[in-house]
């Protein structure tokens, strides 16, 4: 009782100084919070397919990427929310689409299904964006960081109470026994194909959107870079780093990495990624449950 | 009307074939036990009824319903539960929430979580699981892991119980407990079950009629005292090794 008094406590401070952080912070600084909380949301989403089912995502690089693609073809011919929610839209739709072939295989098969398909559609953008003699979209009249800000602390809000309630929820418990053993989960009546369609189409949604808020930010479309790999690898990182099970893993593991990213990337750019390397081998080896479970293990410990 | 029908059913893995034209029917509230030495199919039996196979040929019929190429869990829906006989725990998870899992998705479909919880308590109290309750069902023993599977099923609330080898692993007395509850689950659930056994005498005592696999196909099936002095039965069993 105690402790969540505390942790609900901790979290009206942390959400006050979001929504203050705008008031407080410099250009340069809030950019950073931007990305922080681009990260999570995105980490977020991953976590609620990903993370409960076992069925690890190289590929969302792609929703986010389809995302911006959306924004950059729309922006200024409709208001801005229709635009977003229709990237979110784009995205779900397009994993309903990969997901219903792509969800057949597991294990090693998915993941490099998920980064080959990817990368697959990555280069039919490129393809169309040639055809149309396109070489890259600049985004005029873009909303100003504050209001970019502001949309991205909804996303990341929204993603992490996603990842919250449905961990909790009859499906959370569906997509968690899918995670353990498919054959025993789909023995006790777990309709498991429908759950991880589901679940890969609801995780689709929100990096839509964050790759549209993305791309009115960088005011710059360009496929190479939005429909990039390293976004689905940073996400796995951040999540496995994290902890995957539980909404306060990626939020740990996008401030974790923001953070390092931050102190290294400008002064050591190769020392940081060794780090980077070194730090996954040794969370998938030794701190399989991430920040955030071996946290919960040790709360559980103190108070036992 | 029988309760469960099963018509000529065949099943083949590439050459072997592992189940050959086997027939037979249940009523509901009977125990049937099924005999049969390794290799003879008992396994892929269940999987075919539970829908985690499909047939190669035949039918499977529920209340004449067919229940066969419906896929596991729209047949659990309709009332059929199975145990593993190597068995499946959902290891990271706690012994409540792997039984939580039947009772929220299988037939019973409780959709409130707190009733779920209440009804898989009760359930975990009557295989004798509940002072495990609340941890990961990894640190379980195998006996422990046999009861979770039969917890798991129950959940579910199911009409028809499969339980493959559930008492292996167990001593006499632990065996006898078993037993007690196999009864005890049929009498307070008018539950059909089938029981597959290596264990003879206990087969015998608890079932009210046994079929006998061998090599595929059913070579008998009557009153365990039948079955139990039928030469062809004493053949199949004693011309074999069994580690029971
Ligand atoms: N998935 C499978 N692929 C190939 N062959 C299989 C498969 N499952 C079972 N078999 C074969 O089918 C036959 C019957 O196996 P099954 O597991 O049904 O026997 P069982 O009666 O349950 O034996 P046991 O007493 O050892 O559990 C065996 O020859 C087995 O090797
Ligand atoms: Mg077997």
């Amino acid at each position: 009782m105690k402790t969540r008094i505390f942790s609900l406590a901790g979290i009206a401070v942390l959400l006050a100084l979001c929504i203050a952080a705008p008031q407080m912070l410099d250009a340069y600084s809030l950019g950073v919070a931007l990305q922080l909380l681009s990260w999570i949301a995105l980490t977020q989403s991953w976590v609620t397919f990903s993370g409960l089912t076992g069925y690890v995502s190289l590929g969302h690089a792609v929703f986010y990427g389809l995302g911006a693609y959306v924004m950059a073809l729309l922006w200024q011919s409709a208001p801005l929310w229709e635009i977003l929610l229709g990237s979110g839209f784009a995205g779900a739709l397009l994993a309903l689409v990969i997901g219903y072939p792509a969800l057949r295989v597991s294990g090693p098969y998915f993941v490099i299904l998920t980064l080959g398909l990817s990368e697959f559609f990555k280069y039919i953008v490129i393809a169309v964006e040639a055809g149309l003699e396109s070489s890259g979209r600049l985004i005029f009249g873009a909303p100003d960081p504050e209001t970019l800000y502001y949309i991205m602390l909804l996303l990341a809000v929204v993603a992490t109470l996603l990842t919250w309630g449905l961990a909790r929820s009859r499906w959370g418990a569906g997509l968690r026994a899918i995670r353990e053993d498919e054959t025993a989960a789909e023995t006790l009546g777990v309709p498991v194909t429908f759950l991880k369609i589901a679940a890969f189409v609801i995780s689709a949604f929100i990096p839509g959107v964050v790759g549209a808020v993305w791309v009115l930010r960088t005011t710059y479309f360009e496929p190479m870079q939005l429909f990039s790999p390293t976004t689905s690898f940073t996400i796995v990182t951040m999540a496995i780093i994290g902890g995957s099970d539980r909404a306060p893993g990626p939020i740990f593991g996008a401030a974790f990495i923001v953070l390092l990213s931050e102190l290294l990337w400008a002064r050591a750019p190769h020392v940081y990624l060794v780090i980077l390397g070194v730090l996954l081998v040794s969370f998938v080896l030794f701190v399989p449950k991430g920040i955030s479970g071996q946290l919960a293990w040790l709360m559980r410990r103190r108070r036992a | 009307m029988s309760f469960l029908r099963v018509e000529n059913l065949t099943r083949r893995f590439g050459g072997i074939v592992a189940l050959h034209d086997v027939s037979f029917s249940m009523e509901k509230g009977e125990i049937l036990g099924l005999m049969g030495a390794n290799g003879a199919g008992k396994t892929t039996l269940f999987s075919l009824i539970a829908g985690n196979l499909p047939p190669s040929s035949g039918h499977i019929l529920l209340e004449d319903e067919k229940i066969d190429g419906r896929g596991p869990h729209r047949v659990n829906r309709l009332g059929v539960a199975r145990t593993f006989q190597i068995v499946r725990p959902f290891a990271t998870m706690s012994v409540l929430d792997n039984v939580m899992v039947g009772a929220l998705y299988g037939r019973s479909r409780t959709l409130s979580q707190p009733k779920a919880r209440e009804k898989c308590r009760a359930i975990l109290d009557e295989v004798g699981l509940a002072d495990r309750a609340d941890l990961p069902a990894a640190a379980l023993t195998l006996a422990g892991r046999k009861r979770l599977e039969v917890a798991r099923a129950l959940a579910t609330e199911p009409r028809l119980l499969l339980l493959d080898e559930v008492l292996a692993g167990l001593n006499a007395s632990e065996a006898n407990d078993a037993l007690d509850l196999i009864r005890h689950l049929r009498d307070s659930r008018m539950l059909s079950i089938i029981v597959i056994e290596h264990v003879m005498k206990a087969l015998m005592r608890l079932s009210h009629r046994i079929l006998v696999l061998h090599d595929g196909r059913k070579i008998m099936e009557g009153a365990p005292a039948e079955v139990a002095n039928d030469p062809r039965v004493i053949k199949a069993y004693l011309g074999e090794t069994r580690d029971a």
